[in-house]
């Protein structure tokens, strides 16, 4: 609770600062407050979702324009002519104006992986700062001059210690929605984002959407933070609005630490202090001119990069007491109304089958001729040597590839055209060879990211928390499920900081909290310990119970053979056996095959 | 009760030093000597230590900052100024849309504020916030004017403009636009450029397509260079003109043969040697001499903008100590009074005559016709 | 437009295409060896370019400063890290090697009449100022960061652009600079009027992309050069470390990078902070090349410098917009044919 207070305490100091500082100080709040609005989205946009934006600065030029020119122009032309020239006016069209570009930008950019986005942001950054100078209806590059100020109810925030109010108002209410957004059931899918969009698609997780949403959300705060910034310095021209500034706001998300909200708080901050004081101190050290500044700024990210590329924040963060850490618990509300399930389909019934599945790499066949089935009810076993492609059949299974030849039903319908995000929809869940796990985040959330689909409340109510309700339900099913695999006592640890025998079966229980008929388990028994395995064994059995269809990948002969009902077995590519564990242990072209080399 | 003592002894050493360091005058001076207009702000910068530094028996002291030519952050340093210096009048900022940004505050606070640029938008129209603005350069259109009767006199009837994409390009385009249309000049072609183009061959085909009289280029600094060459490159004949943002040695330099017979209009600080004796030709060879001294170069005309402000406030301070002591908002609003009514202040570029509607106050002594002649800048005869 | 007028446009565009295919090549040669988008390769060009121009004022160029500042940092740290193990005596020549070298370009640089030097001799000199910057850059900045994700090297590869572009100012001054032509001849193609320094930047660019091509595609140390980048043990038993990899592609285009300063100074004003928009529309190019091919790329690079020459010639206020928008159909195409999800990490 201490986090809470210091809160609290922030906010009163915030309250008293025009009252007891300088005007000039609360000016340079005032712009701290402006940058931190805009890093806050940078913060959830590279921090949190993994994607680089040079172009924010031309975000808020669109929302700082779109109110210059509706508050200045003469003559509005008639489709804005119900505005009447009000800022209020300007923030709607402005915010407006930046979702639509947004969207577009969007659309274009954020399917690409690795430099196009960065890339892509300083085209676009670049190309929106001249567009500002070139409209000579949006002065030029000389600039809009005789902005109004604000007026809320009847008040003038025509001097800085009057809009410092509003800024921070504005800018608090952002960092509470976003902290909110992200504990929230979409908010782990956001977090999901970065290093972990292979797996968040087979929970169901639309991550094109994610990161639509978060790139929106920060070009609105950009554009937000341009309205208010109009109407501070009530003039604009394009300057502040180039890719120099895109920069500069980048580094600020950076020195502050993109991971956290506070970040950006503490780098807008920071950055624009330092600013400030390399201009005073840096001619007293090195004499004559004050050019040093830029130099000295860039190797100063260097070396933050290279030392501390976590940010101050993250700094902080270790400096404080142990104790005033991990507050931030995530609780569970057991009287919570349990999620509806869906019902298991009869026992005997065939859910998954691959027919005749080809897979070609070029001139290697990873896959040939494949066919198997899967019943509810009980569980199959596919083994096989190193090599045996096995990892490859298994993409076939669970549609993250597609044969080349043959084709894969499931639930009698063919998954020839469906991404893993469909078909974790229809039913069917999965665990990976290499543990997918978000390792910062607790087991409960990361087993929470598993019931993404069974959710439905979306963005707007998580930035208001209005799904609450909603989210301890989601909250009570994951744990019910961690406890179900024996992992009820690390609930709120790291997922990185669990064995790895204990993140294998937190990836069963994240499977198993999409309420799946299918369960496809790659290698779940890797590095378990004997006791683990056998923990392991009885929830399988258990699972098959109830009816569900189990299909693994296994290496462990002990394993599988006391515990499937069926094996199949591969090698180079092909079936060679299928049968029973008995029949399969005396299988002479298996062991052959198989174990033939080592006895 | 030591620590009462302490107290009261803190209390009186501070009420001692206050007024002390209040006895000075304060001049803050705002200048882009980083960013893309630095060619213009360096010089204004390096001008600062020039400036007289006793004026009316006080001791004047300067705290100059940089805004990378960045409006918010010339917006920064004002405040700054303003509210922890407590200057009592500031020169600057280099650019007209740093200045524009600055002027509701400059005014908020009541500290006259003395502004080296180009554009006459920060004095004109008059308004109730521009009365603390005065501009030490020469208007635009004063210039744009004395071009124009010369475009006029040799005949040209048409011209082609090529701009830099920034204000300085655009405020020309528009003041010629005025200009021309007055004295019946057709303008054929107006095309902009932006200073690090690497090419400008388009623009000046689109020209040389239109095949003007003559061509005026308005540009601010070297960047007046490329589109001459060019244009002399693709075999244009007529008469090239350019603005006082070329007159620089450095365009000279940069020119070499393709700037030869070019026709401008500037300060007499460009050829001093040929312009008959005057009070202006007096402070502007001391002026250049003494900055030669201090950076072994020849400053750019920008420079002599900060040193005529301070040449004005040299003029008025005094009258204004009359009225209260410096750092007092009477002083400064003093200050500004006095300044409006300066009469015949001689300074490096003309004479000043400012009066409550003009706060620029150049005639036609600010600026005389100047040609290139066998590599060196000559009066036009 | 009539077609003399065509021919002058695309001559232009011809030229500068054949700067920014220079850079992109240089982009995509550092971006596949060792992960960084180079940024500060436009910082190369301008510090060629207004080196030059210095030394044919017969002004001291200042950057002989700069580099013997930086090799003496990167001597120190080369000292500590073996004081840390042991003291080879290799290496330990190697330190006096590069401190020797650039002391003795200090005393060159002042003792040399540099204006009245051969302009061959004024182009070694600028080279030989600042291609050692290259490798130097990627000791102190980058060679730590080996390892780190491609966004910090990005993010590092910014910030180092950000610091040359004030050091720039600082050595060289705001003013714009431009030198003398390589030879002062002009030549007539039919009806237009040709400089010789545009043909002497196509003719140099063409050399240059064709022996970088040859260099890196067709020779067994170039193609170990680039196996670096996708297999670091496979280059090392070829006897390429991944330090030593880096900073050869550094060397490389620092020297790229400055040459093309040097070859476009003539025909243009080249200013402190010129660099940054030069790189990115090379950046335009590599972009378009799918930051893998090189002959997509310099293919890009030559259609960036026509779209520019004429958007110059038909909207002169709208070019650089024109230019920089001329990746959105290309990003659209990429993400169209992209479909699958991957972990980038």
């Amino acid at each position: 609770m201490k986090q809470r207070y210091l809160i609290i305490i922030g906010l009163i100091t915030l309250f008293l600062a025009p009252l007891v500082l300088p005007t000039f100080q609360i000016t340079l709040l005032n712009y701290i407050g402006l940058y931190a609005l805009v890093v806050l989205g940078l913060v959830l946009l590279t921090g949190v979702g993994g994607m680089t934006s040079f172009g924010q600065a031309a975000f808020v030029g669109l929302g700082a324009y779109a109110t210059a020119y509706i508050t200045t122009t003469e003559q509005l032309p008639e489709w804005l002519s119900w505005t009447a020239g009000s800022p209020w006016a300007g923030l709607l069209v402005g915010i407006l104006l930046t979702a639509v570009v947004a969207l577009f930008l969007g659309a274009v950019t954020l399917k690409l992986s690795g430099h196009y986005l960065p890339l892509g942001t300083i085209a676009w950054g670049i190309s929106l700062y001249y567009l500002f100078g070139t409209m000579s209806s949006m002065g030029g590059h000389t600039g809009i001059s005789g902005l109004p100020s604000l007026n809320i109810f009847g008040i003038s925030l025509d001097k800085g210690e009057k809009i410092y109010y509003l800024i921070w108002a504005i800018l608090m209410v952002a960092i509470w929605i976003t902290s909110n957004l992200l504990n929230s059931r979409e908010g782990r899918a956001i977090r999901a984002l970065k290093g972990g969009q292979l797996m968040a698609e087979s929970m169901g997780i639309n991550t094109f959407r994610s990161k639509m949403v978060i790139f929106l959300i920060s070009a609105i705060f950009a554009a937000l933070s341009g309205w208010l910034y109009a109407h501070t310095q009530r003039f604009v021209n394009p300057t502040p609005f180039g890719l120099q500034m895109g920069i500069d706001y980048l580094f600020m998300a950076l020195i502050g630490g993109a991971a956290s909200v506070w970040g950006a708080l503490l780098g807008a901050g920071v950055l624009t202090m330092l600013k400030q004081w390399l201009q005073d101190f840096l001619p007293l050290i090195m004499g004559g001119s004050g050019q040093y500044e830029t130099i000295v700024l860039g190797l100063l990210i260097i070396f933050m990069m290279q030392r501390a590329p976590g940010g101050l924040w993250l700094i902080l963060v270790k400096l404080t007491p142990v104790s005033w850490r991990n507050q931030h618990r995530i609780k569970v509300d057991t009287s919570a109304a349990d999620l509806p399930r869906q019902a298991l389909p009869k026992k005997g019934d065939l859910l998954l089958e691959a027919r005749h599945v080809t897979r070609r790499f070029g001139g290697l066949v990873a896959n040939n001729n494949m066919s198997l089935q899967l019943h509810a009810g009980e569980v199959l076993a596919l083994i096989g040597p190193n090599g045996a492609g096995k990892s490859t059949m298994f993409n076939q299974l669970s549609a993250v590839d597609s044969p080349s030849d043959g084709e894969v039903l499931f639930l009698n319908q063919s998954l020839s055209n469906k991404t893993s995000r469909q078909v974790a929809q229809m039913g069917m869940s999965r665990t990976f060879q290499h543990v997918k796990l978000l390792p910062t985040m607790s087991a409960l959330e990361n087993v929470a990211l598993g019931a993404h689909m069974r959710g439905k409340k979306g963005v707007l109510n998580a930035l208001f928390h209005l799904e609450r309700d909603e989210e301890q339900r989601l909250l009570k099913e994951a744990q019910y499920q961690l406890n179900r695999v024996g992992l009820g006592d690390h609930l709120h640890t790291e997922a990185g900081s669990l064995s790895l025998g204990q993140q294998r079966i937190l990836e069963i229980a994240r499977a198993l909290c999409s309420d799946p008929c299918v369960l496809l388990l790659d290698e779940p028994a890797a590095g378990l310990r004997h006791k683990e395995k056998q923990a392991l064994a009885g929830l399988l059995k258990k699972l098959r119970a109830e009816g569900l269809a189990i299909l693994l990948v296994e290496h462990d002969m002990d394993f599988v053979m006391n515990l499937v009902d069926r094996i199949v077995v591969m090698e180079f590519g092909e079936k060679i056996a299928e049968g029973l564990p008995e029949e399969i242990q005396t299988n002479p072209a298996v062991l052959e095959a198989y174990l033939g080399g080592a006895e | 009760m030591p620590s009462k003592k302490m107290l009261s002894a803190l209390f009186l050493s501070t009420s001692l030093i206050a007024p002390l360091a209040n006895a000075d005058i304060k001049i803050g001076v705002v200048s882009s000597s980083t960013g893309p207009i630095a060619l213009v702000g360096i010089p204004q910068k390096n001008t600062v230590a020039l400036l007289p530094t006793s004026i009316g028996g006080e001791k004047v002291s300067y705290i100059s900052l940089d805004d990378g030519s960045d409006p918010t952050a010339t917006v920064k340093a004002f405040k700054k100024l303003i509210d922890e210096e407590h200057v009592d009048a500031i020169i600057g900022p280099s650019g007209s849309g740093n200045a524009m940004a600055v002027i509701q505050f400059a005014a908020e606070s009541g500290t006259p504020m003395l502004a080296p640029v180009g554009t006459a938008a920060v004095v004109l129209p008059m308004t109730e916030q521009k009365k603390w603005v005065f501009k030490t350069t020469q208007n635009d259109d004063l210039i744009a004017a004395a071009i124009v009767e010369q475009m006029k006199a040799s005949g040209v009837k048409t011209i082609g403009l090529i701009g830099t994409a920034d204000p300085y390009g655009e405020n020309w385009a528009k003041v010629m636009t005025n200009l021309t249309e007055k004295a019946g000049i057709q303008i054929v072609a107006s095309e902009q450029f932006q200073r690090q183009d690497t090419s400008m061959t388009g623009q000046s085909l689109k020209i040389i397509m239109t095949n003007p009289d003559a061509v005026l280029i308005a540009a601010p600094g070297s960047s007046s260079v490329m589109p001459q060459t060019t244009l002399k490159d693709q075999g244009y004949g007529g008469t090239i003109y350019q603005t006082h943002g070329a007159a620089l040695d450095a365009f000279l330099r940069l020119g070499g043969k393709a700037v030869e017979g070019t026709i401008l209009a500037a300060s007499s600080m460009l050829v001093l040697d040929e312009v008959p004796d005057s009070v202006s030709k007096e402070i502007a060879t001391k002026y250049i001499a003494d900055y030669k001294k201090l950076y072994g170069e020849v400053p750019a005309t920008f420079g002599g903008n900060v040193y005529d402000a301070g040449l004005l406030l040299e003029n008025a301070i005094p009258n204004a100590l009359k009225s209260g002591k410096p750092g007092t908002a009477e002083f400064r609003s003093a200050l500004r009074d006095t300044l409006e009514i300066s009469k015949e202040v001689p300074s490096t570029q003309g004479v000043y005559n400012m009066t409550p509607a003009d706060h620029s106050g150049f005639d036609e002594r600010g600026r005389i016709m100047i040609t290139v002649k066998d590599g060196k800048w000559a009066l036009l005869k | 437009m009539n077609l003399q007028i065509a021919t002058l446009l695309g001559q232009d565009g011809l030229t500068n295409g054949a700067i920014y295919a220079l850079l992109a090549l240089s982009i995509l040669l550092v971006f596949t060896v060792t992960r960084i988008l180079l940024i500060p390769l436009g910082e190369f060009v301008t510090f060629g370019a207004l080196t030059m121009a210095a030394i044919q004022m017969g002004k001291l160029p200042q950057l002989e400063w700069l580099l013997l500042g930086l090799t003496c940092i990167d001597c120190s740290l080369d000292l500590y890290q073996q004081a840390r193990s042991r003291f080879n005596r290799r290496k330990l020549q190697g330190v006096a090697l590069k401190l020797g070298y650039a002391a003795t370009l200090v005393i060159l640089v002042h003792t040399l009449p540099l204006a009245e030097l051969p302009m061959g001799a004024q182009i070694l000199l600028t080279l030989a100022l600042i291609v050692p910057l290259g490798p130097i850059m990627y000791r102190l900045f980058f060679q730590p960061l080996a390892d780190a994700p491609s966004l910090v090297l990005l993010i590092v590869s910014i910030a180092v652009h950000v610091s040359m572009v004030g050091t720039g100012l600082l050595l060289f001054g705001p003013e714009g600079a431009r030198t003398k032509p390589f030879s002062d001849s002009g030549f007539h193609l039919g009806s237009v009027m040709l400089k010789s320094q545009t043909l002497w930047v196509i003719l140099v660019s063409i050399f240059l992309i064709v022996t970088l091509f040859i260099a890196f595609e067709r020779t067994l140390y170039g193609k170990a050069l680039r196996a670096t980048a996708v297999n670091r043990m496979g280059a090392r038993l070829l006897g390429i470390s991944p330090v030593f990899a880096g900073k050869v592609t550094f060397a490389l285009a620092a020297f790229i990078g400055s040459a093309s300063g040097i070859l476009i100074a003539p025909i243009t004003t080249l200013y402190y902070d010129s660099g940054f928009i030069i790189s990115l529309k090379g950046f335009v190019g590599a972009i378009i090349g799918g930051l893998v091919s090189y002959p997509l790329a310099a293919i890009g690079s030559v259609a960036v410098g026509m779209v520019e020459a004429f958007s110059m010639f038909w909207a002169s206020g709208y070019k650089e917009i024109i230019v920089f928008t001329l990746i959105i159909p290309f990003l659209i195409w990429r993400s169209m044919t992209s479909h699958h999800v991957e972990d980038d990490e």
